[in-house]
C-alpha cells in the first residue's frame, strides 16, 4: 500500500498584478500556477524544477499555506490544508516546516541562534525553559554545529552553518514535511555538497520527506526520488527520477537537460545541444493552448488550440504534451 | 613558472601578479602570485569559490580595483608586451572598453536605467573611434541585430528594465564588442541567467570567438560551464593559484587535491547515484588569517607535515600543467584522484541521454526504469 504524505490536486494560484491605483479592480490576474496535481509518499523527496518564475516557490508557500491556494487542495495525511484556521492552522505547522534559500534573510541578525532555533517552541509552547535549550543543543548537534556556539548571533557563522541553523529551526518540531526551498543555491560547491549531505542523513535518520525545490537538475537528480518539472505555471513531466532523466518525454525537459553543460570538456564537446530561442513568455499573456508552444522546435497547430493534459507515458511517468514521446525532439 | 614566462609574445600575460587590500584587520592578499597568459581566439577558464580572488584578478586587469585601499603587491599584467600597471589612467582609458572589455555578472546593475539600451551600446564607439552619435547609434542596432535581439532597431531604443535578463546580458555583449576587443572577460556572464538562457548566452560567445578571434577570460565557479568553453584553465584557491593547465589535463587528471574536492562536491550525473557526496570538510580560510604554508592544508585529506612549511609555488608536473601541492611529483599519491573512482561510474549516462542515439541504447538497457 502506497502511504502518500502530501496529496495536491488541481493547485492552482492567481495574483493580482497590483500595478497602479485601480489595478485591483481592473483585475489583472497572473495565474502562477495552473492546475498542478502530484502526491509524495512517506519518507521520499519530490524535486521540483523550473525556471524562474515558473511557479515552483509558489506551490512551496501553498503547500506549507504562507500562500492560500487560489484553487485546488493540498492534503497533507488526508487533512486539507486550505481549510485550516486558527488552532488547527498552528497545529498543522507542527508538521510542515521551510527552509530558505537566503539563510542570510531568514535569520534575525539581533537574536542569537539559540533563541532563534527555540523559538517555534516557543511559540507552540513545548516544554519548560530547561528542556527547550536542551532540546536546542540536540538540534545544533544533529546538524553538525557545536552545541557550544548557543550564544552566538548569526553573522559568527559561515553560509553554510546559517544554512544549517535555518535546517536545526525547521527540525524544532518534529515535523513529517519539509519544504527546501532552494536550500544550497546560494552556496559554494565544496558547502552545497555538506549541505545536501545532512538533509539526506537527516532524511534517512528522521524518516522526512522533501519537497526540493531547485533550479539545478544535478542537484535535483541527486537528492530526489521522483522529480516535477514546472513551466510557466503548468506541471509539463512528473516521474521517477530515472525515468525522466533517462528518458525525458516533454520537448522542455528534454531541452533542459541538454542545456546543462556538463564537467566534463570532451561529453561537451561532443554532444549536441539543444538551444531554445527566446525567452519564456510574460506570465500575464500566457499562451493559449500548451504554454510552452511559442519556443517549442516540435509544436504544432494543435499545440495552440488544447491544452495538453498530464498523462501516463510509462509506469510512474507523466507528461503533458501533444507529441510524448522518449526524447520528441529530433537531433541533428 | 619562471621559464613559461621568458616569452612576452602573448596578447595578454599575468606575471606573478599580486594585489592586497589594506583593512583595519591587516593585510589581505586578494591576488597571490597569478600567472597566465591568453593568446587570441583561445578562452580560459578561471574557477574558483566566493573569495578566491578571481574577480579581484580580472578588475585588475582593467584597473577598475579602488587604490586605496587596494595595491598592486607585485608582478606584472602585460598587454602584448606593454605593462597595463605602467600606464596612466589616461592610457588606461584608452585600453578600457577598447582592447579590453568586460561582461559582468549582473547585467541590470551595469546597465544605466536612465539612458535608453541603443545609446550605452554605441558609447564605446563615440568615446574610442570618435564615431558621431548618429553613426554611433547606427552601429548599435547593428550589434544588437548581431547578438540576436529580434527588432533591434526599436529595441535599440528601449531602456534597460524593458529588456528580459537574458536579452540585457546580449545586449551587454554587444557593447563589449563594440570595438572589437582583443581581450574579452567574462565574470560569472551566466550564473544569474536560466539554464535555457545560459545555454543562449555561451553559444552566442563562442560563436563570436569563433568570427572575430576574441580572447576570452571566462570566469565561474560552474565547472560546466568551463568545461564547455575553456581551453585552458586556472583554478584558485584562497587568492592563490593551485592548478593550471589545459582543460584536458585539469578535468581528466586533476592534479591538486582541491581540484579534486571541487570535482567530488558535484552530484554524478549518473541515473543510478546514490552515493553520498563527498563534501571539502571545513570552511574556506579568511585571507587575513591564512595558515602557514600551503592555504588548503586545513581542508585538506592528504595533509602531511611538510605541508605546514614554507610557501608553496606552483610547479610544472607535466608539459603545461602546473600545481602548487608539493605531493603532484608522486604517482602514488594520484592515485587518490577522483578520476580514478570507479570508472564506470564516470559513464555520464546524462550526456549520453542528451544525444539521440546513445539514448536509445539508454532505453534498450533501461527496462527496469520505473
Amino acid at each position: 500500500m502506497v502511504d502518500v504524505l502530501l496529496h495536491v490536486e488541481h493547485l492552482s494560484k492567481d495574483f493580482t498584478a497590483a500595478n497602479g491605483l485601480f489595478a485591483s479592480r481592473l483585475g489583472t490576474k497572473v495565474s502562477a500556477v495552473k492546475d498542478v496535481s502530484f502526491d509524495i509518499e512517506r519518507g521520499q523527496t519530490l524535486g521540483l524544477v523550473g525556471e524562474s518564475g515558473s511557479g515552483k516557490s509558489t506551490i512551496g508557500r501553498c503547500v506549507i499555506r504562507l500562500l492560500n491556494p487560489s484553487a485546488g487542495t493540498v492534503e497533507l495525511n488526508g487533512v486539507n490544508v486550505a481549510l485550516l484556521k486558527g488552532r488547527e492552522l498552528k497545529d498543522f505547522r507542527k508538521q510542515a516546516q521551510i527552509v530558505f534559500q537566503d539563510p542570510q534573510a531568514s535569520l534575525n541578525p539581533r537574536r542569537t541562534i539559540g533563541e532563534l532555533v527555540r523559538e517555534p517552541l516557543v511559540i507552540h509552547r513545548i516544554g519548560s525553559k530547561a528542556e527547550q535549550i536542551e532540546r536546542v543543543q540536540e538540534l545544533l548537534a544533529i546538524v553538525g554545529l557545536n552545541p557550544e556556539h548557543i550564544n552566538r548571533y548569526p553573522h559568527e557563522f559561515s553560509g553554510g552553518q546559517r544554512q544549517r541553523i535555518g535546517i536545526a529551526r525547521a527540525l524544532a518540531l518534529r515535523p513529517q514535511l519539509i519544504i527546501c526551498d532552494e536550500p544550497v543555491s546560494a552556496l559554494d560547491v565544496s558547502i552545497q555538497a555538506q549541505v545536501l549531505n545532512l538533509l539526506k542523513s537527516l532524511q534517512d535518520d528522521l524518516g522526512l520527506t522533501y519537497l526540493f525545490i531547485a533550479h539545478d537538475l544535478g542537484v535535483v537528480q541527486h537528492i530526489s526520488d521522483q522529480v516535477a518539472v514546472m513551466y510557466l505555471g503548468s506541471l509539463v513531466e512528473l516521474g521517477q527520477v530515472g525515468s525522466l532523466y533517462g528518458r525525458p518525454h516533454h520537448p522542455y525537459t528534454q531541452s533542459l537537460l541538454s542545456a546543462i553543460p556538463i564537467p566534463d570538456p570532451k561529453e561537451q564537446r561532443s554532444r549536441s545541444r539543444i538551444i531554445l530561442p527566446g525567452d519564456p513568455p510574460s506570465p500575464l499573456d500566457p499562451p493559449s493552448g500548451c504554454r510552452f508552444r511559442t519556443r517549442c522546435p516540435i509544436a504544432e497547430d494543435i499545440c495552440a488550440k488544447e491544452v495538453p493534459q498530464l498523462v501516463f507515458v510509462a509506469p510512474q511517468h507523466f507528461c503533458a504534451c501533444h507529441f510524448a514521446a522518449p526524447n520528441p525532439i529530433p537531433l541533428a | 613558472m619562471a621559464e613559461m614566462m621568458n616569452k612576452s609574445n602573448h596578447l595578454l600575460e599575468l606575471d606573478d601578479f599580486r594585489f592586497f587590500f589594506s583593512t583595519k584587520d591587516g593585510l589581505v592578499k586578494a591576488v597571490d602570485g597569478v600567472s597566465y597568459t591568453l593568446d587570441a581566439g583561445e578562452t580560459i577558464g578561471i574557477v574558483g569559490e566566493s573569495g578566491s580572488g578571481k574577480s579581484v584578478c580580472a578588475m585588475s586587469i582593467m584597473g577598475l580595483n579602488p587604490t586605496p585601499p587596494g595595491q598592486v603587491g607585485g608582478g606584472d599584467i602585460r598587454l602584448n608586451g606593454q605593462s597595463l600597471l605602467s600606464m596612466s589612467e589616461k592610457e588606461l582609458r584608452q585600453i578600457r572598453g577598447n582592447r579590453i572589455a568586460m561582461i559582468f555578472q549582473d547585467p541590470l546593475s551595469s546597465l544605466n536605467p536612465v539612458y535608453r539600451v541603443g545609446k550605452q551600446v554605441g558609447e564605446g564607439l563615440m568615446i574610442h573611434q570618435g564615431a558621431s552619435k548618429k553613426e554611433a547609434l547606427r552601429r548599435a542596432v547593428e550589434l544588437l541585430d548581431m547578438v540576436g535581439i529580434p527588432n533591434p532597431a526599436k529595441r535599440a531604443r528601449d531602456y534597460p528594465h524593458q529588456f528580459s535578463g537574458g536579452m540585457r546580458q546580449r545586449a551587454m555583449i554587444a557593447m563589449a564588442l563594440a570595438c572589437d576587443p582583443e581581450v574579452l572577460i567574462a565574470d560569472e556572464p551566466t550564473t544569474a541567467l536560466d539554464v535555457t538562457i545560459q545555454a543562449q548566452i555561451l553559444e552566442l560567445m563562442q560563436k563570436m570567438q569563433q568570427e572575430r578571434g576574441t580572447a576570452i577570460i571566462m570566469i565561474t565557479h560552474d565547472l560546466g560551464v568551463v568545461a564547455d568553453m575553456a581551453d585552458r584553465i586556472l583554478v584558485m584557491y584562497a587568492g592563490k593559484p593551485v592548478e593550471y593547465g589545459t582543460a584536458d589535463q585539469v578535468f581528466y587528471r586533476p592534479l591538486h587535491p582541491y581540484t579534486w574536492g571541487l570535482m567530488r562536491s558535484i552530484p554524478k550525473r549518473t541515473l543510478d547515484d546514490d552515493q553520498p557526496l563527498t563534501p571539502i570538510k571545513g570552511n574556506p580560510p579568511s585571507l587575513i588569517d591564512l595558515p602557514k604554508g600551503c592555504a588548503f592544508s586545513e581542508r585538506c585529506p592528504y595533509l602531511r607535515p611538510q605541508c605546514r612549511h614554507g610557501r608553496l609555488r606552483m610547479q610544472q608536473v607535466d608539459e603545461g600543467h602546473y600545481s602548487a601541492c608539493l605531493q603532484s611529483f608522486e604517482s602514488s599519491f594520484l592515485l587518490n584522484s577522483p578520476r580514478h573512482d570507479s570508472e564506470a561510474a564516470g559513464a555520464d549516462a546524462l550526456g549520453a541521454v542528451a544525444n539521440g542515439g546513445a539514448a536509445q541504447g539508454f532505453a534498450q538497457r533501461g527496462g527496469t526504469d520505473g
